[in-house]
């Protein structure tokens, strides 16, 4: 057992996969000797070398089309976009080719490919730096999505998203790569497994990447109310474990749900719809969503604060259910 | 470069073959028997087949969504793509790629692609497996004049230019990007001249001579080979249906399409046989072979059956089948 | 009433040389950017007109708009009538129809396969050839301005021929019949193709005629010129073998490409003479760098050299004439 952040748990799930498999590359902007951005590779470069850990131009849409090609021949490619919001000039690569080309071409071509995508707001990095767009990569047919909240959570996910033979998209928000944790297994952790990350009995509280730990902040208060929240972190978006939510809320009969995304259009709608669609006759209340305000991020501490969910936000929920 | 009888006869060969398919689509389509959307490839044969030549099966290519033409020159099974082009399951993609989204991994076929422009980004990708497995194989990237306008061209040719990939960029400038012509989409004339922001080799061709285009690419995939590098070649061709079938062309002046039929390919290509010696009839045997394959194919791909409509939501993983519709 | 013809050639200096050689890029802006240069020294020199071959790129509307634009253009731009066929006949037709035209001077910017296409349309009309290639024996490197102001000094020379050299030129007859010509080299080759044109497997070549030859040059009159200096103004030429078994020499024979050549059976030709080359398989001709001719087994090569060339400009010594002569 041993205790890292958020950050080197993903690096250390890519290099254990690495050093096991020669095929395993990383490329992405000043992923190389710098380290990447937030530091995320450091190390990489030393250990595995040029030719394994690939600095590319700042070109977004050829950094997931080369993860397309060399995917489709033979490598199991990692491509790092520093933001997720430069998504935007890499699209087409993602949506018309990476997610069709195993379907356009009748099951006959495989695209082992990871695309890392760090996310989310709460570093005053304003709006085309701190976007969540679960939404966008989740309607998309063909890719899968993941998203850790603890150290444990990304290195047995990023294990997992590379030994798959689709393209998943690796969310990671950026203002948990400092956030310490144990890392008690070094095993994969299957993609379509959810987690409860506490148990309770009084209401469901879904919850993804940086919102899980707003959602256990707001268990610890409400719990000595005498409520008991149940916090339960999907993980994985796509596929998304529909059985586990089920479980859940056969226990609790209320659910709230709870993302980092513009409220509106995002997946926290397509989780609560699938809930109230299927789990209806187990519920005694209307799921609840809570999102960031249908703003663009904004800049000032004082407005990004403002804008982003939180842990008040999930008492006044579930007490609005109550 | 000394170039044998049998490596003529093979060009010829690929060039007859997507010659009859291409105007065989084009009559299919018409009697309505092809759905959706077709770009023929006919008038630009030498340029597929001239720089397919040069290939090997583990060679890869990306192609565009004029794409039978590269299809058939890197050996793409005949039955297998008019089964497609039907609609029908025993074809390449199941029935859910069709026209433009014909592949053959098994012969290195990376795909039609219906996005214009996209084949470039793909290709470096293929280029940087071969390159870091170092295994000798190459990959050709075929586009169109107008793709060169779109930033993935940009983005490919730099990065494959950095890393020194083993790509061959051949770039088929039939002069219209569906109904612009070339001077209104670019203010260059010459798309090997792109090369030079990249520090690359840009040469120019006629791409209706299949020897011309077979001397550059056999160049330009030796360099590739060797480590060297990128290499961009633009083939002057002409596209001598219009855009898609149904498209009349009616942009194109009357004599400038005249003009460049009298550069049809073809003929070139069979002249210059009988300077070399072949007979008619040995030319005849190449063609009746054709004729029967490309028959063959069309009774497989109006025998084959309908794809099952419940297949619709397989193969979007390689390990999930989503849900089908419940009514 | 003073004129210049010009004849750009759009399709030089991106041939496959690029690629097998380290051959010179120019790309076509910088061909405009050269020929703005000759017709703003030109006009300044004298000249009132300026004719232009169409071409595929439309050099002259792009250099006339351009330069209308910025106000600057005084000569008046005609474009010639003429239908193009997109291949080096268009140069000759041009060059042709120039000298119908009565033209005092024809600018040609091209290589040497561009020259000699001119030069099978001209007569009389001096032309001043600039180099935008590499491996160019005929045409010079020389910047526009001087380029057209010595178009400009000839228009207005009195006796134009008196800054000119009259050119030699290898004549190629073919059973009998003169088929085409060269202006610095003829080179058999065993390529039995067009192909992409330009030659540059040494391994191919069986025999060499040139007009001029020079060891500082480059191309296959390098071989040569590493036997023996012919200048333009010398009487004849050379001929000789290459031949993996002759006498090995060092010679440019492309940009960046110096070879060991094994030559034999070398030898001056004087002004007129024959050479008689067997042909025993179908060959290839290549004229100043192109493969042009095909020749098949039986049939009767000969060559020769003429002075029946045309009439090339000395820049210096037309601007020298008509500054220091008035």
């Amino acid at each position: 057992m041993s205790v890292m952040t958020y950050g080197e748990a993903i690096r250390e799930g890519m290099s254990i996969r690495m050093r096991e498999d020669n095929n395993v590359v990383l490329f992405g902007e000043d992923v190389g000797a710098f380290g990447g951005c937030f530091g995320v590779t450091a190390g990489m470069f030393d250990e595995f070398g040029e030719d394994r850990v690939r600095d590319t131009p700042i070109s977004e849409g050829v950094i997931i089309g080369a993860a397309v090609g060399s995917s489709a021949t033979g490598l199991r490619p990692i491509a790092e976009l520093m933001f997720c919001d430069f998504l935007t000039v890499g699209m087409d690569q993602l949506v018309n080719q990476a997610a069709k080309m195993r379907y356009m071409f009748g099951g006959k071509i495989s695209l082992p490919m990871v695309v890392r995508l760090p996310l989310g707001a709460g570093v005053s990095a304003a709006a085309q730096h701190s976007q969540s767009l679960e939404a966008w990569v989740t309607h998309v047919p063909g890719l899968k999505v993941v998203y850790p909240s603890t150290p444990q959570d990304a290195l047995g996910l990023m294990l997992s998203s590379i030994d798959d033979n689709n393209p998943v998209m690796y969310l990671e928000h950026k203002a948990m790569y400092a956030a310490k944790g144990e890392v008690a297994s070094l095993d994969p952790i299957p993609l379509g497994k959810g987690d409860i990350k506490r148990a309770g009995t009084d209401v469901t509280v879904i919850a993804t990447g940086k919102m899980v730990s707003e959602a256990l902040a707001a268990a610890e208060t409400l719990a000595k109310e005498g409520v008991e929240l149940e916090v339960l972190d999907p993980r994985t978006l796509n596929p998304l474990d529909v059985g586990l939510i089920a479980q859940s809320i056969e226990k609790t009969s209320r659910v709230v749900v709870i993302t980092e995304e513009c409220k509106r259009g995002g997946f926290a709608g397509e989780i609560s719809a699938i809930i109230a669609e299927e789990l209806f006759d187990l519920l005694d209340g209307p799921p609840i969503r809570i999102g960031a305000l249908n703003s663009p991020v904004p800049f000032a501490p004082v407005l990004e604060q403002y804008y982003l969910p939180n842990k008040d936000d999930v008492i006044a929920a579930v007490k609005k259910l109550a | 470069m000394k170039i044998d009888k049998e490596q003529i006869q093979d060009m010829y060969l690929r060039m007859r073959k997507i010659r009859e398919f291409e105007s065989k689509a084009q009559s299919l389509f018409a009697e309505g028997k092809i759905p959706g959307f077709v770009h023929l490839y006919l008038g630009e044969e030498a340029a597929a087949a001239g720089v397919c030549a040069c290939l090997d099966d583990e060679d890869f290519i990306t192609s565009t969504h004029r794409g039978h033409g590269h299809i058939i020159a890197k050996g793409g099974d005949l039955k297998y793509m008019m089964a497609e082009l039907y609609g029908r399951e025993t074809g390449y993609c199941k029935g859910k790629g069709g026209s433009m989204h014909i592949a053959d991994r098994e012969r290195g076929i990376l795909g039609a692609n219906g996005i214009v422009g996209a084949g470039h980004n793909i290709a470096v990708g293929a280029g940087l497996t071969c390159s870091y497995l170092n295994n000798g194989k190459v990959v050709v990237c075929f586009f169109g004049d107008a793709s060169t306008n779109q930033g993935t061209f940009h983005e490919s040719l730099n990065l494959a230019s950095i890393w020194k990939l083993p790509v061959v960029f051949v770039c088929e400038n039939n002069y219209y990007g569906i109904s612009m012509s070339q001077g209104r989409h670019m203010s260059i004339k010459d798309i090997a001249d792109r090369a030079s922001a990249y520090g690359i080799p840009g040469i120019a061709v006629d791409g209706n001579d299949v020897l011309a285009v077979y001397e550059a690419a056999s160049e330009a995939v030796a360099r590739a080979r060797k480590g060297h590098g990128p290499t961009l070649i633009e083939c002057k061709t002409y596209r001598q249906r219009g855009h898609f079938e149904g498209d009349p062309g009616t942009y194109k002046p009357a004599k400038e399409q005249e003009e460049w039929l009298k550069k049809d390919p073809l003929p070139r290509l069979v002249n210059i046989m009988k300077e070399t010696g072949f007979t008619d009839d040995e030319i005849a045997a190449i063609d009746n072979s054709v004729a029967a394959e490309l028959a063959a194919a069309i009774t497989f791909a109006e025998e084959s059956p309908s794809p099952k409509v419940e297949s619709t939501v397989e193969d979007v993983y390689s390990d999930i089948v989503e849900e089908v519709r419940v009514r | 009433m003073a004129s210049l013809g010009i004849i750009a050639n759009p399709a030089s200096g991106k041939d496959i040389r690029r690629l097998v050689s380290f051959a010179t890029v120019i790309d076509n802006n910088e061909k405009v950017n050269i020929v703005k240069r000759v017709v703003l020294a030109a006009q300044a020199f004298g000249v009132d007109t300026v004719y232009f071959m169409p071409d595929t790129f439309q050099f002259g509307r792009v250099v006339e708009e351009s330069l209308a634009r910025e106000g600057v253009l005084t000569a008046e731009i005609r474009i010639l009538d003429l239908l193009m066929e997109g291949n080096a006949d268009d140069s000759t037709h041009a060059a042709e129809c120039m000298e119908g035209l009565g033209v005092d001077c024809i600018v040609v910017l091209g290589g040497d396969g561009t020259s000699r296409a001119v030069a099978k349309g001209v007569g009389q009309t001096p032309i001043v050839p600039v180099s935008t290639g590499t491996n160019n024996v005929f045409p010079q490197m020389i910047e526009g301005t001087v380029v057209g102001m010595a178009a400009a000094a000839v228009a207005a020379l009195p006796d134009p021929y008196k800054a000119c050299v009259r050119e030699k030129r290898i004549e190629v007859w073919v059973n009998g019949n003169m088929v085409d010509l060269a202006l610095v080299d003829a080179v058999l080759t065993d390529d039995c193709f067009v192909g992409t044109k330009a030659i540059w497997d040494v391994d191919r070549i069986r025999t060499v005629v040139v007009t001029r030859c020079h060891p500082a040059t480059i191309g296959f009159s390098a071989i040569a010129g590493s036997c023996q200096i012919i200048r333009d103004c010398d009487e004849g030429g050379f001929v000789l073998d290459v031949s993996p078994e002759g006498r090995r020499t060092k010679a440019a024979i492309a940009a960046g490409v110096v070879q060991d050549v094994g030559i034999a059976n070398e030898r001056v030709l004087k002004d007129g003479e024959w050479v008689r080359v067997t042909v025993d398989c179908a060959m290839m001709l290549a004229l100043d760098g192109e493969r042009e001719v095909k020749v098949v087994s039986g049939d009767d090569l000969q060559l020769r050299i003429c002075r029946s060339g045309p009439w090339r400009v000395k820049p210096e010594e037309a601007i020298a004439l008509h500054v220091f002569q008035k």
